[in-house]
């Protein structure tokens, strides 16, 4: 079974739960009122939503999903450079991953050519007048901002990094593929590999934070953490392992990968583990720091979370840290199916969620106008917690994520037999 | 009180020798009193089918006591026995704990497990475990058997299942 | 049947020159079982003098008074605090060795773990000093516990990241301390058992009874793992801890969120280097080049680089996201530290932390041992002036441009760093006199995956992996069905 046979009843599924995504994101469209009543500076305002709901799922999903792609490669390329032999057996499933940032680039050219088209309001640097000095919506600090904050740099940066790693990522799928094809113990192609994988780790560490702080920390255009950038990532990779696993589970109870073992497992595991303390220890300090410094500018930003929205702020530590770390703790739970299985789909949701409470709060701002006017808001449907639709999206993303996968599983042989670490991948041990 | 006690052992030259020599005297149920070897054999408690160390557990429940330890102590500091205001923050400021807490978490499982650890092997400062040969901590394997209470002949024949197995050498010591 | 896993043509050789095992005792053991070189004899001095003159400065400090150093407003910390943070960095590398690359199973660690661990505890104690000094009154340095007292009692300020510093440095020398001597313990044995006399008595003392039974094996590597396990957060935390000193504060420079996973990025970077300094004498001197090979320098370059870059990613994020705060004393800060009065010690760090460490994407730069050997002094150079920039730059250009000014260290500030590194050495060289330096057990335990005579395309019998994976595959299956 090292060919992958993605079979009718699968793309069936998927393509249910792809329609009903498209729905529930479509829904999102029409549902939300065009326009909302908000009190700014004492006074009630009317003002337009532009479509924010709709805008800001997309924006949480494509953004997720991208940059569990992302990390796919990153990881990829960090466990060849580093000489991880366990990981060959798995690699085609990372390859399908990372792939998908071709689709994510597409989906981003959506996000770009709204930014131009003024089709929504997800970021308040880009809105009228803000950078004009006669304007009375003339922001001095967005202003200021202005030679980073603005369309031709969004679409710029956008276009060359990430099509730069779609770039490098193809050329490794396709010397990783044609190794198969190579004359036995020729390691010419791995390592023309490890020169394009140790090409992309300086350029994906340097470009990824750019990238974050353009797509998603500017939603809040005021506020900044220099911090920000390396915890959105290592909840991406948290996303991505978690993903992993459910999948191999999935596939393995199909009869592929069987030469990925518990003790593979248990290797994600302790990876899944090591990620979900570090985003941990990247939240804390970020918390911690701007908590204890006391800074009006900058606390507002976890102040808001943090009252208006305590479920999102106290669950995304209890789904992303206190879960999974109580459970993995154990070395038998990082090898037993189930158990993982269980935190992979409570991480994995997590990580979503995280993103939520990230883009959404600040989402809600931009339409208000202010952080009062959206305080005095209350809980509003699709910004406080996730709703049915923004569920139904995720499903709907995360079924075009696997129907991809599977695709691109389909077409090539699961276990690489010319590389030159299988052998140690299929006789894995752990302790 | 421990008397002492007759060990007969083989030296072997090579940790894969000794594996299947261990896997032999098991399928004979020979009853091993002891392996020694001089670096930490990959899959021998496997082979010795020696029960999985139960170190983690008290790690853990150490761990726990630091965190209790750290953070009950600071809250009651701060909020019953002398609470102070420090820039702005509240009395019970949790943020502020937490590093204190995880330091004191780790200092606690580091020194209760290593304690711990020493104590099980019953080793320590000055401890003078009796040892059957000089070689052992260099490049000889051994697999020993008591026979405190053995007759001759199963003093020869164990002698003689050393010897067929690989093992390069056999003596009787009294530990 | 055989015990040994499939091992990739591509591994590299990590013990040269065929070494039996018991070649591996007696390669080791020699150092100490020997009488000292002349060389040994003549740095011994060397350090022991240096350390005096640190001793003395320690003292005039404290008899003097503080005030013989320059620190004044708005400069509360200079080069004590510098010197603080640079030890603690480099006392990183040790645990990181044995804690983190245990984890990723990074069989190039069992050359040089001992070592570096050794060197993060000597480390630790030269870093431990400047604080306790800068507190001034030395003697009543048992404040800073929080112990029961007639003062109220009056409990120490667990708010402070000063005191979170005493707990994560305290419980760092623990653990370190802990993590080497068990590592250590077998060895010791193994030098008990060479030994006879009072010599034996002594390693008999200090081996605390071990025998290599098997079941000591089994809750030693246990231990060993879940040690490693908690000791890499550990090391995270302490230089995170360090770096809270300074950005849980409002100072412009210091209050920044990526401070934690920077500091931490430059310890590892700055431990290293002063590894792969100490290594490249000791190989030679001890004649370890067997056990210390060029692959474990170039795995150490390789660590090199990619700390390099982080904390380049790291110098670009602060000072991009300065200039994205529009907030006019921030990006001054940032734009004092590049032009200002102290734009060399900038540009020290710029270079030597990040440019010039990039040389080591190139494999045959990576294998030059003369050019890592000066690499690894100048990305020390380059760490001081990093901490430096961090310390002295900031503080020397207030809110106030009145009480600007320019801080030069005195003498005694001078003579303490020296003589710290006089400590240091002084117990190093102590170390290779009376332990192993390279951790005897681990690097058998590697013989077999990685000795000369069993890796290598050329040496190792050929092993058909595609045949192999087809095999497991079909085995597994079988398995399934059964």
């Amino acid at each position: 079974m090292n060919q992958f046979t993605f079979t009718g009843r699968e793309k069936m599924v998927l393509m249910f739960f792809m329609a009903l995504g498209a729905i529930c994101l479509a829904a999102t469209y029409f549902v939300e009122p065009a326009t909302m009543v908000v009190m700014n500076h004492g006074h009630e305002e009317t003002v337009s939503t532009h479509h924010m709901r709709f805008w800001s799922n997309f924006l949480q999903n494509v953004v997720f999903f991208l940059g569990m792609a992302f990390t796919a490669m990153f990881g990829y390329c960090a466990f060849i450079t580093a000489y991880g032999g366990w990981f060959s057996g798995m690699k085609r499933l990372w390859e399908a991953y990372a792939l998908w940032m071709g689709v994510g680039l597409i989906m981003m050219l959506i996000l770009i050519a709204g930014v131009w088209m003024h089709w929504h309001h997800l970021y308040h640097w880009n809105a009228h007048g803000v950078t004009d000095i006669n304007d009375p919506h003339y922001d001095e600090i967005i202003a200021g901002k202005a030679p980073f904050l603005n369309k031709y740099w969004y679409t710029f940066a956008t276009l060359i990094c990430v099509g730069v790693y779609v770039f490098i990522t193809m050329r490794i799928r396709s010397l990783s593929v044609a190794e198969d094809n190579g004359v036995k113990g020729d390691y010419s192609y791995h390592n023309k590999m490890r020169g394009w994988m140790a090409a992309f780790l300086p350029w994906g560490a340097f470009t990824s934070a750019i990238l974050i702080w353009q797509w998603m920390m500017s939603v809040d255009a005021h506020w900044y953490s220099t911090m920000y950038a390396w915890n959105v990532t290592a909840s991406f990779f948290v996303g991505l392992l978690s993903m992993t696993v459910l999948m191999l589970i999935y596939l393995k109870s199909r009869g592929y990968f069987v030469y990925v073992t518990e003790n593979h497992m248990h290797d994600i595991g302790k990876y899944l583990f090591g990620f979900s303390v570090f985003w941990t220890y990247t939240w804390f300090s970020q918390y911690m720091l701007i908590w204890y410094s006391n800074n009006g500018e900058e606390t507002i930003y976890f102040l808001t979370r943090r009252d208006q929205y305590p479920i999102l702020f106290y669950g995304n530590l209890v789904l992303n840290f206190a879960l999974p770390f109580l459970i993995l703790i154990r070395n038998s739970s990082k090898r037993k199916f189930g158990t993982i299985g269980l935190v992979a789909a409570i991480t994995f949701f997590g990580h979503w969620f995280d993103m939520f409470y990230l883009i959404k709060p600040g989402a809600l701002i931009n339409i208000a106008g202010s952080n009062d006017a959206a305080t005095a808001l209350g809980s509003v449907t699709g910004y406080a917690l996730p709703g049915l639709l923004e569920l139904g999206t995720f499903l709907g993303f995360t079924a075009m994520f696997i129907y991809f996968t599977f695709s691109k599983l389909s077409e090539a042989a699961l276990a690489p037999t010319n590389d030159p670490y299988i052998g140690e991948s299929v006789t894995h041990h752990v302790i | 009180m421990e008397g002492h006690k007759d060990v007969l052992y083989g030296l072997y030259n090579d940790e894969d020798v000794l594996m299947d020599a261990i896997t032999k005297a098991q399928k004979d149920h020979l009853d091993i009193h002891d392996v020694f070897t001089p670096f930490p054999v990959h899959g021998l408690d496997d082979v010795m089918g020696l029960s999985e160390s139960r170190l983690h557990i008290a790690g853990f429940v150490y761990g726990a006591l630091g965190t209790l330890t750290a953070f009950l102590f600071m809250t009651w500091v701060f909020t019953r026995d002398w609470p102070i205001i420090f820039g702005g923050k509240p009395y019970w400021s949790v943020p502020a704990f937490i590093p204190i807490t995880f330091e004191l978490t780790v200092l606690f499982s580091c020194v209760g497990m290593v304690v711990t650890y020493y104590t099980v092997c019953g080793m320590g400062p000055g401890a003078d475990n009796p040892t059957l040969d000089d070689r052992i901590t260099d490049d000889k394997f051994c697999l020993s058997f008591n026979v405190s209470n053995s007759s001759k002949d199963e003093i020869e024949s164990l002698k003689g299942f050393l010897t067929e197995s690989g093992a390069e050498e056999t003596n009787i010591k009294t530990i | 049947m055989s015990h040994h896993p499939i091992i990739s043509p591509l591994r590299h050789t990590l013990i040269t020159g065929d070494k039996t095992y018991h070649d591996i005792t007696e390669d080791i053991c020699a150092p100490s079982e020997k009488v000292p070189s002349t060389a040994w004899v003549i740095a011994f001095i060397l350090s022991v003098t240096v350390l005096g003159f640190g001793v003395f400065c320690i003292l005039w400090t404290i008899w003097m008074g503080i005030g013989t150093w320059n620190l004044n407003r708005t400069i509360g910390w200079g080069w004590d605090i510098t010197n603080f943070v640079w030890w603690i960095g480099i006392g990183h590398a040790g645990t990181l060795i044995s804690a983190i690359l245990l984890l990723f199973r990074q069989k190039w660690r069992t050359g040089v773990n001992r070592a570096a661990e050794a060197m993060t505890i000597f480390a630790v104690m030269c870093a431990g000093l400047f604080p306790l000094i800068h507190m001034g009154r030395l003697w009543l340095g048992f404040f800073i516990f929080p112990y029961p007292n007639t003062r109220g009692p009056l409990w120490v300020n667990f708010n402070s990241p000063l005191l979170w510093d005493v707990f994560a440095i305290s419980t760092y020398f623990t653990v370190s301390l802990l993590f080497w001597y068990t590592g250590l313990v077998p060895d010791l044995a193994t030098l008990r058992d060479r030994s006879k006399g009072l010599r034996r008595k002594i390693y008999s003392f200090v081996a605390f009874g071990w025998t290599g039974s098997a079941k000591h094996w089994q809750r030693f590597e246990s231990l060993s793992l879940i040690l490693a396990g908690i000791a890499t957060p550990l090391v995270l935390s302490v230089h995170t801890i360090v770096s809270f000193d300074f950005a849980t504060s409002v100072i412009p420079g210091w209050h920044t969120t990526i401070f934690p996973p920077y500091f931490v990025a430059g310890a590892i970077f700055s431990g290293f280097a002063m590894v792969l300094t100490l290594m490249i004498i000791t190989r030679k001197v001890l004649k370890l080049e067997d056990y210390i090979t060029m692959q474990h320098i170039e795995s150490m370059n390789k660590v090199i680089v990619l700390t390099a870059t982080m904390v380049g990613v790291a110098y670009l994020t602060e000072l991009f996201i300065s200039w994205y705060s529009q907030y006019p004393y921030e990006q001054f800060a940032f734009y004092n530290r590049a032009t200002g009065i102290y734009f060399w010690s900038y540009v020290g760090m710029m270079g030597c932390n990040v440019l010039v460490p990039q040389i080591f994407w190139v494999e045959k730069y990576r294998r030059n041992i003369t050019l890592t050997f000066f690499m690894s002094i100048f990305i020390n150079i380059g760490m001081w002036f990093e901490r430096f920039v961090i310390i002295v730059t900031t503080l020397a250009r207030d809110y106030l441009p009145s009480s600007w000014s320019y801080y030069v260290p005195t003498w005694v500030e001078i003579g303490i760093y020296i003589g710290t590194f006089g400590l240091f050495f002084t117990l190093y060289l102590l170390f290779t006199r009376v332990a192993p330096v390279v951790a005897i057990a681990e690097v058998k335990s590697i013989l077999k995956t990685s000795g000369s005579q069993y890796t290598g395309v050329v040496n190792r019998k050929a092993v058909d992996y595609k045949e192999a994976a087809v095999e497991a595959d079909h085995v597994h299956v079988g398995h399934e069905h059964h």
